[in-house]
């Protein structure tokens, strides 16, 4: 079965594609890997008239560090971030998340500013760069700006970008010093499915072994990736035990909003978020996982 | 739209339309039919080809975003009338039994052998995560990639 019929335009510099976006009429999308937009068009969820591709643009591509920040490219592919050394021993939380996007043909395609344009409640890369505290970039005829991860989801696959903008990198700040950090994903179907939960934390000890610093974002439990700010208050200041580590899960279930859908229901979200949340906390605080 | 790769090993010059995917490319274009059209969305995996020596979804990506580079499809897998050891590994352990998802299997095993000479089975589970077989339970197609792989003690 064929896609619905679209122009292709292929800009090879992003003032091209920038002009492209504001100057053409119809209904306009933005291509990158195409993981996303593909299957959508061959669902008839969006019909575009012409597609704009980005592959021309390798600055886009780039994954670099840039004194202590890392700054990745819109184009930047979902297996380039976390093979690249500088991800895996800077950014472990990052790199541990863009590892468990999909199936292996998935990330060698998938871009990590398509990841976050696309907009899916359930992105693994996302609860990742809300822990980091990412920025996105975005370029428009107007100039260019930045959003902060946090505020980029607005909605059910709804984004802050405005018409005619272009996402063009994310910078994550470096994580801080001595943390620990790590990703579980919980999927009800299959290994590759996307998360049922998603949850990543980042957690820094004080020297007397509290928690001065307490990240956590979830995914797959809301209309939009998330943080959970109230279970971050719980843990804020503790050296937690188990009681405080449930009271924190417990926490993060009430403050998520699930959905229910095939694979699964709210309340069941709810559960797998006091499971997955309590579970990835405590192997924090002993010391299973470290940046 | 015109598009230059290097597809099975030879320069290949040919137009496709710019909504054309991969495998609109090679089906309908180059009618090459070893590669399957399953799911369309990307989930089944019985599309998957090589590009550049790493698994893609032909039915995910643009026809466009593969010019001037190297795909490598089920054709391409034989040399000069000899079958990779992995199609030969396949076929005498039973890894195929209807046979649709056996081409994106082998390539998604080409590419993992490539980078992994000598995987786990836990190495090809993962590789093999995205390529579904409703017939074999998926055994003896785990069996048959540990075999073939040139770095098995």
């Amino acid at each position: 079965m064929r896609l619905y019929p679209f122009d292709l335009v292929e800009p090879d510099t992003l003032a091209a594609a920038l002009d492209a976006l504001a100057r053409l009429d119809g209904e306009t999308r933005l291509v990158a890997g195409g993981t996303a937009l593909v299957p959508m068009i061959r669902l008839g969820l969006v019909k575009p008239d012409r597609v704009i591709s980005l592959h021309r643009l390798p600055e886009l591509a780039e994954v670099r560090r840039d004194g202590g920040t890392l700054q990745l490219g819109a184009m930047a592919r979902l297996a380039d971030i976390y093979t690249a050394s500088t991800v895996r021993e800077g950014w472990p939380l990052l790199a541990e998340a863009a590892r468990r996007v999909a199936t292996p043909a998935i990330r060698v395609s998938g871009t990590i500013g398509g990841n976050l344009c696309y907009a899916e409640a359930a992105s693994d890369p996302a609860p990742a760069l809300l822990c980091l505290e990412a920025e996105v970039r975005v370029a428009g005829a107007a100039g260019g700006r930045t959003v902060p991860v946090v505020d980029f989801f607005r909605g059910f696959y709804e984004t802050a970008l405005a018409p005619g903008e272009i996402v063009t990198a994310i910078r994550v700040p470096a994580t801080p010093a001595g943390a620990r950090s790590g990703y579980v994903k919980f999927t009800s179907r299959s290994a590759e499915d996307r998360p049922l939960v998603g949850v990543a934390a980042l957690v820094v000890r004080d020297s007397s072994g509290r928690w001065d610093d307490v990240r956590i974002g979830l995914g797959g439990v809301a209309p939009t990736p998330i943080r959970a700010p109230r279970a971050e208050a719980v843990l804020r200041g503790e050296a937690p035990g188990d009681a405080t580590l449930r009271a924190a899960a417990e926490a993060a279930a009430r403050e998520a909003e699930p959905l229910s859908d095939l694979m699964g229901s709210a309340d069941y979200r709810r559960e797998m978020i006091r499971v997955w949340v309590r579970r990835l906390l405590t192997s924090l605080r002993d010391g299973a996982r470290s940046a | 739209m015109k598009l230059e790769l290097t597809l099975n090993g030879r320069p290949c010059v040919t137009e496709a339309p710019g909504h054309w995917t991969v495998l609109d490319l090679l089906r309908d274009g180059l009618n090459l039919m070893g590669t399957k059209y399953g799911c369309g969305e990307g989930v089944c995996g019985t599309c998957t080809v090589l590009a550049d020596g790493r698994p893609i979804r032909a039915c995910l990506v643009l026809a466009a975003h593969v010019r001037g580079r190297a795909l490598v499809t089920v054709e391409g897998l034989e040399r000069d009338g000899r079958l990779d050891p992995l199609q030969t590994s396949f076929a005498e352990r039973g890894a195929a039994q209807c046979g649709f998802c056996t081409p994106g299997m082998l390539l998604a095993a080409k590419a993992l052998l490539a980078q992994n000479p000598a995987p786990t089975v836990d190495d090809v589970r993962e590789a093999l995560a995205g390529n579904l077989c409703r017939c074999t339970g998926y055994t003896k197609i785990v069996d048959a990639v540990l075999a073939a792989a040139p770095g098995a003690r």
